[in-house]
Parts: C-alpha cells; structure tokens; sequence
C-alpha cells in the first residue's frame, strides 16, 4: 500500500491511497462494474448528447465484453502486472477512460492521470464511476481505480513520485511527454507501454469504387466520414491521405465519392468556426511551402482535397483536420514500402482482399502499420492497438505445472 | 468622382462617400494584389494556390485573402530583409508562436501618418497631455509587441507623458494625483489597454479621495476578452467611468497588429466602429460568402500595407455590419467576440 502525500493532486476518484493488486484478466466483478458504467452512461439524456460518451457504453456494455472475452481465450493462467500509471492526452476526453478499461479488463489496479484541460465528459464518467464504486457489491475492487488531475508543468515533480511506485506505466502522447518520462526511474521490473503519435492513411480501389451503385457508394461514405469527421478527423487512427489505386483515369469516380461525402457534411457535420479559418491557414501554408501540390478542389468549407504530383517519404507529416485531405492515384502499391515507417498506424481499405493487404506487408518489409481494417472500423478501439495486445502486454503469465 | 492620384493623407480620413470609395477601393487593393504578388515569393505561391490571375481586375471582395495566424506561420514579407526597419510581434501567450509584421521606413510613416489623420479627427491637432495606463516602455526599448506598439503610435498625439503603472503592473497614485492636479483642468488624454484600463480604475485602487477626470478623453483598444469573462460590457464600462470618475467621452479602437495604422475608432454615441478612407470591412459566412445582416467572420482591408502582404486579412473576430446614426456615410460594424476555440477531439498530439 502507498499513500501518495503529494501536493497538489486533484482526486477525481479515490484518494491518495493507493496500492498494487493483481487479478486475473476480465475478472467477473470488473466485468460487472463495466457494464453497470455502460447503462449508466445510456440512461442519462445529457451524456447521450457526447457521442463519445454513447461510444464509450457500447464498449463496456456486456454484449461487447462478452465478445472481446470470448476472442481472448487464452490458455494460460494470466495475471495483472499490479499497478498502472497511465499517463493520458490532453485533447482526447474520453481516451484516459479507455486507458483505463485496458489496466481494469487485464487485471492490474490503476492511477490514471487525466489532462489538465477540462472537459465535461471527463467529469461526467468520473462522477459515474464513483457512483458506481461507492456500493457494496464493488467495495473489494474500489481500489483497483485512482483518478487524478495535476497541472501539467508538474512542479511538483508528481509523475516522477508515482513512476517511482508503480510496476508499469501506459504513455499516450507525443514524443516529448514519452522522452519526458523516461528519464523517470521506475522499479526495475516495471515495463512502459507507449501510445506515441501516429499517421493514418486510406487505400481506396477505384475501379471497385466506380463499379458502386448509388446506395452503396452512400454506405461506403457514410464508412468514410464515421473513420474521420466523427473526431474532426484528429484522431491518430483517422486517415489524411487517399490513396486511389487504380490503372484508368477515374476523375469521375474520385469526384463522385468527394461530392457524396460532401452531401453527407451537409447533413451531419457541424464545422466549429476556428475550424474553417484554421484550414484556410493550413491552406495557404500549405499553397506557401508545400512543392508537391498539383491542384486543390474546394467542394465545401467542410471538405478540401489537396492532390498531390507525387509521395514520398515524409509522408506522416501531411495532417489534415476537419475534413481537409490529401489525395494520390498510384497504380502500384509497392511504391509505399519506403514512404511507411513506425509512425503509420492504421489502413483503412476498400476493394482489396486481406490476403492481397498481407502479401503487401509481408512482401516488402513494411515497417509501420499496427492496423489494417475497412473503411468505416478506423475509431474502434480494440484491444489490440499500437500493435500491443493488450492483454498480453499488461497481465502477467503464470506457469504452474 | 476620384481625381487622379488622390493623396488620402491629404483628406479627412472619414470623407469618402462609399460609391467612391468602392472604386477606389477596387482599384487600389487590385495594384496592391498586384504588387505583392510581384513582390514576395511565397504570397505569390499561395495566390497561385487559389489560382489568381495577375491580369485580371477583381471585386475587392473576390480577391484572395489571408489569415492572421499565417503570419505566425511564415514570413511574409514584400522587401528584402535589409530595408526591415523593424519587426512588429503579436503579443501572444507564451507557448503560442507569435506574428511577425515587418516594416521598412515607408510603411512606418504611413501607419504613422493614418493614425495621426484618425485620432486627430476626434480629439483635434493639439497634442493633450497624456496619461498611459502602462508601465513605462522606456525602460524596453526594443520591445516590438502589440501593446508598445500601440503605446508608442499614440503617444504622438500627447505631451507630458506620464505612465501610470509601476514597474510591477499596481497603480502609482502619486502620479494620478500629480497629473491631475497638474494638467486635470483642461482636457488631456488617457490610454490604455481596455482590459488594463478597467482594472487599473476599478480593480486594483481603492483611492482615498475622489477622483474627477471630466476633462479626460479615454481611449482604449485591445479587445474585450479578458472582460467579457467579467461580464463588464462596452456600455457597464462607459457607466461605471462616468459614475466614478465622472469620464464624459470614452472612445474604444480596434485594429489588427497585421494593420496597424489603420485603426477602427468608435462612433462615441453609437458604439460602432468607422472604417476610414485606409480601411474597408467585409462580414463573412461559414462558406466564405459575403453577408450584410447576420453576424459572421471578419474580414479586413487596409491600404496601408506595403513591406509586407497584410492589406487583405480573415480575422478570428465574430462581427456584424451595423449603422451610425450620426451622419457618418461610410461602412460601420460592431465586434461580438473572438471566434470559439472549439474542443479539441481526437488523439493526434499532446
């Protein structure tokens, strides 16, 4: 047991005692505590408004749970590492919940420190989550969970206390907050996960997309826009570049997909105003300095497409944000093999199979890429992500014979 | 109509009627497009970006235009780098990459001379002595931020300057006092940042006797910010100045640091601010397109820029066209805050 007596550390849930426990991964109770969470999240009318928040009961909700407990299966005996520092991003509200749910689900106990900006769903699932632990039932796991807010110059040298005590830490950021961290000492068994900054991008069969008819071509937007929009396309998962792949001219295939998703814009995205003069900068910027730029379409403040004369490495550096796209023809995949490196993270694809996807890693040595899924499955957290598994990363395995 | 070679600096900076100033208005932002685009390389590119053809005559309001943010981004300048006279920096927060205005000798005296045509059309040729609700910048010299620049713009149109803020930013009431037993009983000015100026006044003094400042001519800018988060508004900031300090004509300016010189001053009766014959307004919606009666993005143009491309800038202030009532023929608007900073979703960086 350790008691964190440390200056300035705001308790979101828990208090400053805190303490290594291990249990065995999907454990009943946390399960049950999960699910209690997810109903809870969906009763409430003012929590369903945040998208995040009604993605966030899905995930915990039991019919999920089950299915990510089935596809876990293991053999082995396994066990929580004990106690988790997470140290969560400052411009993902609900991203120190699902850090969370990986220290919960694989058996560890958990201090997660939230950014020091406020967001209203961080109050909210915390408020939740205390509810929820304050019973009876879940008293012998109240301990497993610890949230703290501290500001993040860290005066008080709070992260180097609490890396000090704990048997692993979970790192999402960018290279500087990782770098920053590890020149902490932590035990000498204690092992560091890291979410680091990440590139995404899209590959697209055009003549697969031309052969589409009217409401398919509408469900494979649809796809598209939930990968990116639904985060402002600000998510490391969601893509910046389309790369269509096709021999043929297919301009018209291309501008009948970007005009369906601008259709779909119209609809259903609201672009905050420091978005659209944000993108007008970055278009300037990038009409100032960026020499690969062929042309550009504007098809509404919402959507811009940039095409490019020609890629190369470098590649992860061209980020768009709310519905601003970078797009490439190329008829030959392996022209990519020296453009991704360990910065790519996931592949959204449409019209390929996955034997032809695998044979493409596989055969020419692709360093980058943890996730390769179709359009529309970019934001679905998994419990494989950054190419960790998760459970086999934060649990322990045990051999008794 | 426009004679040729009209020399602004020459007119009453409020004289244009507005179908002549649209002429010349189309006329000169189309040479000055021109010219910049002749001038400076990657303002060149991004107008070729948005496909601009050199030759052609544009509305004013078809014209490309830039944001604010891109001069923290690049440097954007239509000189070369030994005819810069001085760089003039935002004052951004720390942590957030400021702009960099640079100017050569003529662009300075330009700004000088169409602030000077501004603020002498509402407080006259007289220079006035002056009170500055600032530390004294003196002792910084080479100090380019928005706020010295300001400071040091209007400090022109004074005499006997005196700073009211110490060194450590708390009031020094034996300078108020001095001043205003010395110079209180004809009219003099105060100036200041508004947020400055409000606290300063109404938050850090707690004076022992009454203090009468009806000779006073209040002029102040700098935006509401920091106020409106204290539900003190443009009129609660005019009512409290007159019950307390009995300040009769409070004149509130906006401008750009991108623009500087040509500066937007407040009808005193009307709260709207004037477009000169140096600047134009254009309200913008989400799309871009140009609107007359609702409230939308900002844009502004300034004849002034030379050394650098700023005479054409997409603010991230909210506005509204709106009206003065006191004869006042050309553009007005009225400024309802800074564009929200959306909440940030996603994971990118941290």
């Amino acid at each position: 047991m350790y008691s964190l007596k440390l200056k300035d550390i705001k308790y979101l849930v828990g208090n400053n005692i805190v303490q290594s426990k291990t249990l065995k991964p999907f454990e009943n109770i946390v399960c049950s505590f999960l699910e209690n969470l997810s109903k809870n999240l969906l009763k409430n009318k003012t929590y369903r408004k945040h998208t995040d928040l009604v993605a966030l009961a899905f995930w915990c909700s039991s019919s999920n749970l089950s299915k990510l407990k089935k596809k876990y299966k293991n053999s082995q005996i396994r066990f929580g590492r004990g106690l988790i520092f997470h140290i969560t991003p400052s411009n993902v509200p609900t991203n120190f919940i699902y850090s969370l749910l990986f220290g919960l689900i694989s058996g560890n106990s958990n201090i997660v420190k939230v950014p020091s900006k406020q967001f209203p769903q961080i109050d909210m699932i915390c408020k939740e989550i205390k509810k929820i632990l304050s019973k009876k039932e879940y008293s012998s796991i109240k301990d497993l969970i610890t949230i703290i807010r501290y500001q993040d110059n860290d005066k008080n040298c709070i992260s180097e206390k609490i890396s000090e005590i704990c048997d692993m830490r979970i790192i999402w950021g960018g290279d500087k907050t990782i770098n920053t961290l590890r020149e902490f000492k932590i035990k000498p068994h204690a092992t560091d996960v890291t979410f680091g900054d990440r590139y995404s991008f899209s590959i697209i069969n055009a003549n697969k997309v031309s052969k589409l008819g009217n409401n398919d071509l509408k469900i494979l937007v649809k796809n598209f826009f939930n990968d990116t929009y639904a985060a402002d396309q600000n998510a490391c998962s969601s893509p910046h570049i389309v790369l269509w792949y096709s021999h043929k001219n297919i301009e018209k295939t291309i501008e009948k997909f970007w005009v369906e998703l601008s259709k779909k814009t119209k609809q259903d995205y609201v672009l905050p105003e420091i978005a659209i003069i944000d993108k007008y900068t970055k278009l300037c910027k990038d009409f100032a300095i960026n020499e690969d730029i062929l042309g550009y379409k504007n098809y509404s403040n919402s959507l811009q497409t940039i095409r490019l004369k020609k890629i190369k490495s470098g590649l992860e550096n061209l980020r768009g944000k709310w519905g601003y796209f970078y797009e490439y023809q190329l008829n030959d995949l392996s022209i990519l093999k020296d453009i991704i490196n360990k910065k790519f993270q996931t592949l959204t694809y449409f019209g390929f199979s996955k034997n032809k996807l695998e044979e493409f890693i596989r055969y020419n040595n692709i360093q980058g890429v943890d996730r390769i899924v179709p359009f529309g499955q970019a934001l679905n957290m998994d419990l494989n992500w950054d190419g960790y598994d998760i459970i086999s990363s934060l649990s322990r395995s045990v051999i008794i014979k | 109509m426009i004679q040729k070679k009209l020399d602004l600096f020459k007119l009453d900076p409020f004289s244009l009627d507005s179908k002549d100033k649209d002429l010349l208005f189309k006329k000169y932002l189309n040479d000055l497009t021109r010219y910049h685009y002749s001038k400076s390389n990657l303002y060149k590119k991004i107008l070729s970006g948005f496909d601009y053809k050199y030759n052609k005559n544009y509305e004013v309001s078809e014209l490309p235009f830039l944001t604010t943010s891109i001069f923290k981004e690049l440097d954007l300048k239509s000189i070369s780098s030994n005819q810069i006279f001085k760089t003039l920096l935002s004052s951004g927060t720390s942590g957030s990459s400021q702009s960099k205005i640079f100017l050569d000798k003529e662009n300075a005296t330009s700004q000088r001379l169409a602030l000077s045509k501004i603020v002498s059309h509402f407080i006259g040729k007289n220079r006035l002595p002056m009170l500055i609700v600032n530390k004294d910048i003196n002792f910084e010299k080479n100090k380019f931020d928005a706020k010295s620049a300001a400071i040091r713009g209007f400090s022109i149109f004074g005499k006997n300057h005196h700073y009211l803020l110490n060194p450590s930013n708390k009031i020094n009431e034996e300078v108020l006092f001095n001043f205003v037993e010395k110079f209180g009983k004809k009219k003099f000015l105060i100036f200041g940042f508004t947020s400055d100026v409000y606290s300063a006044f109404f938050e850090n003094s707690n004076f022992k006797e009454k203090i009468d400042l009806k000779n006073s001519i209040l002029i102040h800018g700098g935006g509401w910010k920091k106020l409106e988060n204290k539900k003190i508004s443009n009129h609660l900031f005019k009512t409290n100045f007159l019950n307390k300090y009995n300040v009769k004509k409070i004149i509130n300016y906006y401008g750009l640091v991108e623009q500087v010189g040509s500066i937007f001053f407040e009808c005193p009766k009307c709260n709207v601010f004037m477009c000169s014959n140096f600047s134009d307004v254009i309200i913008r919606d989400k799309n871009f397109n140009q609107i007359e009666n609702e409230e939308g993005i900002v844009q502004l143009i300034s004849l002034l820029p030379k050394s650098y491309p700023g005479h054409n800038i997409l603010t991230e202030d909210l506005g509204k066209l709106a009206k003065c009532n006191c004869g006042f023929k050309g553009k007005c608007f009225t400024i309802k805050g800074r564009v929200k900073n959306s909440e940030i979703r996603g994971c990118a960086n941290v």
